[in-house]
């Protein structure tokens, strides 16, 4: 039965019943098929156009094939010559991300305070990304692009918290993985790369783990012209505070600086930085637990709140969790419009691994009260022991905190 | 005179044959089911809220998640009604490519959907693996343009993310000489298969006029007899540019929905055949340069439909003129298609629930969302 529409026909399907059939022979058929696929297993598919023989692909041993568009998780790219990277800090990719985990900073001029189309702190978390590839799709400047590396398990949660250092690709790579579509941004992108690269003084906007290196050569290069009359460019040790990797205790010196000059009055100018009391005993873990604690402040500072002093807590592993209800009760409080009291637990010090988790989500949270420029909750900042693992929840936290604080009154240091 | 007593009993949440976390309240009496409550809600996240608090961009990655095996086609609904709230028109050349990645959709979820419906009906994994390796090849050809085998988020608003890459036509022509193959050879193994029949022949009935009471869609509508389908019914993008069949089933039982998917199948590579020969080779023009992703409808609401591979998929947004939609609004195919599983069950055994499940076809991620 066949009734005619537009462009087709309703067509009633027939049963099998219908069909006139000797019993038994439609399983003789269907053995058929099974022994016939049972026979082929034996080689191998040839193609899409083949349906009988196997394609198992022996993964682990055999190299999984991934065609070029293949997108999984955001990378940053940075020139190979240079070392510049292309990210100009616009903040596009970290506006149309889904499930909002691209978080960055701006890079500033040291000197003059001015914005830089560089990038300072760069932060992805691949825990919650979801690959949507809208970044790579989105980025002006063609410096963010996805990566195909489908590995990633872990047991190690944090590390998914991934920062600028791990996120730095060269465009080699890239180029490497995706030719064709490489080809078709390379132009432009390096173009713009360049364009960049004559508005970032010193060593702002190279990758990370080449900063280091391209200082040391152009201080070479400054001594070796050194009976010449002294070159502009040539970095003293503590310029760029923010591109520089920076050794652990200088960090956390100097945000420690930071907190001190920011936290307890907050109409008053930042102090500039880094002058920071070397005194303080900073074990390699305690920057990350330090920054955060600066950022608070400064949130804090930036409503135009008076920021409690930093509560020096030296604080027992077993302290996370009242940190984290800390947290929360803060954040709650903020969410009322409340003053939130000062929280008497140091919530951001005590890190035992575990604790960062606390510590991101106090962050996160008084960012977001931060951005209803609603009162923040007093930002309890503790003198750190931290913990190795705590420093990346702590310094997700504090480039969240600096972003949500910048709108009113930017008190900005060196960073 | 014996006597007997009717039990209450959980199938699911947790339960292999469920396809998802759902749970029926069954009432049995003996091994027959005297009544039958479908149970959902254990999947759901939230997806209308957090839709509501994104931009309309930002949702289109979200809509790959509500039905996981057909993310072109959920793309395709919601990009429809966004663009028909703003008004943006999507060129040829990406018309034709949405839609030939719809039908690639239609061909593997009904693989995918019969190899489970099979594998609930006992015969383990045969059919399953067959429909498996199709699906794979698609999803192959998926990732190659998408960039991803199941979370395409590959439609956007007037047209599509990127064009098809050099190798996707041929990839593609090499597929639609294995498809007649895979669809004959699967009918030859099962079509007239008495054990097939006899698990699915008059299981699970469910007349035509209670379907339509239900607002069931899709093949299980179809499979009812009745010749609805939104691709003629209200031709969207460009399928009144392409010649094809409604099957139609006569009895409304499992088999009948078993024999409109396949046939389905075979309509679906007749319209991408179409869609071969008419592709306009205008390279670049997979997207309207004009459209914005970053949209602003003006104030209104909007319903966008297409005929997912499960039912009639729809996107109901209501726009206050903000870059977000202020309602955001699923009609799950999957979702109204279970409803009616209680009357579809009634007076079967036991066994068949778990067949007459398989053969309405639902993804857990639709249903509840």
């Amino acid at each position: 039965m066949s009734i005619q529409i537009e462009r087709g026909a309703i067509v009633a399907v027939a049963r099998g019943s219908q069909r006139a059939r000797l019993p038994g022979m439609a399983m003789v058929d269907s053995m058929g098929v099974v022994w016939k696929h049972w026979v082929e297993s034996f080689r191998k598919n040839r193609g899409f156009s083949d349906i009988h023989g196997t394609f198992t692909q022996e993964y682990p041993e055999e190299p999984a094939k991934i065609p070029e568009a293949y997108r999984n998780m955001p990378v940053l790219l940075y020139d190979d010559e240079t070392g510049h990277e292309l990210c100009t800090s616009c903040y596009q990719c970290a506006r149309i991300c889904p499930p909002q985990v691209i978080h960055m900073t701006q890079a500033k001029d040291p000197v003059t305070g001015k914005a830089v189309p560089a990038v300072a702190e760069f932060v992805i978390e691949y825990d919650a990304c979801m690959s949507c590839g809208f970044c790579a799709e989105v980025c002006p400047f063609d410096s963010i692009k996805m990566d195909q590396v489908f590995e990633l398990s872990t047991d190690d949660r944090p590390s998914l918290t991934v920062f600028k250092h791990d996120l730095g690709r060269p465009i080699s790579y890239y180029a490497g993985i995706a030719p064709n579509l490489w080809a078709e941004a390379k132009e432009s992108a390096l173009k713009k790369l360049q364009n960049s690269i004559k508005r970032r003084p010193d060593v702002l906007g190279i990758a990370p783990h080449l900063t280091e290196k391209i200082a040391a050569r152009r201080r070479e290069l400054a001594a070796a012209a050194a009976a010449a009359p002294p070159p502009v460019a040539a970095p003293p040790a503590d310029a760029p505070a923010a591109a520089k990797k920076l050794t652990p205790e200088e960090k956390a010196a100097k945000l420690a600086a930071m907190r001190a000059g920011k936290g307890a009055t907050p109409a008053a100018p930042a102090v500039e930085a880094p002058a920071a009391p070397a005194a303080e005993p900073a074990s390699p873990a305690d920057e990350k637990a330090a920054k955060l604690a600066a950022i608070r402040a400064k949130n804090a500072a930036a409503k135009g709140d008076v920021a409690p002093a930093a509560p020096a807590a030296p604080a027992s592993p077993a302290d996370e969790k009242a940190a984290k209800l800390a947290a929360i009760r803060a954040k709650n409080a903020a969410a009322k419009g409340e003053v939130a009291p000062a929280a008497p637990v140091a919530p951001a010090a005590p890190a035992s691994p575990a604790d960062e988790k606390a510590a991101k989500l106090a962050a996160i949270r008084a960012k977001n009260a931060a951005a209803k420029g609603e009162v923040a909750p007093a930002a309890p900042a503790a003198e750190p022991p931290a913990a190795p693992l705590d420093e990346k929840a702590a310094r997700l936290a504090a480039i969240r905190a600096k972003n949500a604080a910048k709108q009113p009154d930017d008190a900005s240091g060196p960073e | 005179m014996l006597k007997t007593e009717e039990l209450q009993i959980n199938i699911g949440p947790q339960h292999p044959s469920t396809h998802g976390v759902f749970r029926m309240l069954v009432t049995v009496d003996g091994e027959t089911i005297m009544d039958l409550k479908p149970v959902f809600g254990y999947l759901h996240r939230n997806h209308e809220q957090i839709a509501e608090q994104n931009t309309y961009l930002q949702n289109m990655p979200y809509t790959d998640r509500l039905d996981y095996f057909n993310s072109m086609a959920n793309n395709h609904a919601y990009a429809l009604a966004v663009e028909k709230l703003v008004g943006i028109e999507v060129p040829e050349r990406a018309e034709y490519i949405r839609v030939l990645m719809v039908e690639l959709t239609r061909i593997l979820n009904h693989a995918g959907a019969l190899g489970f419906l099979i594998n609930d009906m006992g015969m383990w994994q045969t059919q399953l693996a067959f429909g498996m390796r199709e699906r794979e090849k698609i999803l192959d050809l998926f990732e190659s343009a998408s960039g991803a085998r199941l979370m395409c988020n590959y439609f956007r608003f007037g047209g599509v993310a990127r064009d098809l890459p050099a190798d996707f036509m041929p990839r593609l022509a090499d597929l639609l000489k294995a498809m007649p193959g895979f669809v004959d050879e699967m009918e030859r193994l099962l079509r007239d298969n008495e054990i097939l029949m006899q698990r699915s022949e008059g299981i699970g009935i469910l007349p035509r006029d209670l379907a339509l009471a239900y607002s069931v869609t899709g093949p299980v509508l179809r499979g009812s007899g009745v010749a609805y389908d939104v691709r003629k019914a209200e031709p969207y993008s460009i399928y009144d540019r392409f010649d094809f069949d409604v099957p139609v089933g006569s009895v409304g039982d499992v088999y009948d929905r078993f024999l409109v998917r396949v046939e389905e199948m075979r309509q679906s590579r007749r319209i991408i055949e179409q869609i071969v020969a008419q592709l306009p080779d205008a390279t670049g023009s997979h997207i309207n340069p004009k459209a914005r992703q970053n949209v602003k409808p003006p104030v209104g609401d909007v319903y966008g439909r297409v005929e997912s591979p499960k039912g009639e998929l729809g996107f109901y947004l209501v726009s206050d003129g903000s870059g977000k939609p202020y309602r955001y609004k699923v009609r799950a195919p999957s979702f109204i298609n279970l409803t009616p599983l209680g009357d579809m069950c009634r007076g079967y055994k036991v066994a068949d629930v778990v067949v007459i499940l398989g053969s309405i076809d639902i993804v857990m991620g639709e249903v509840d969302r």
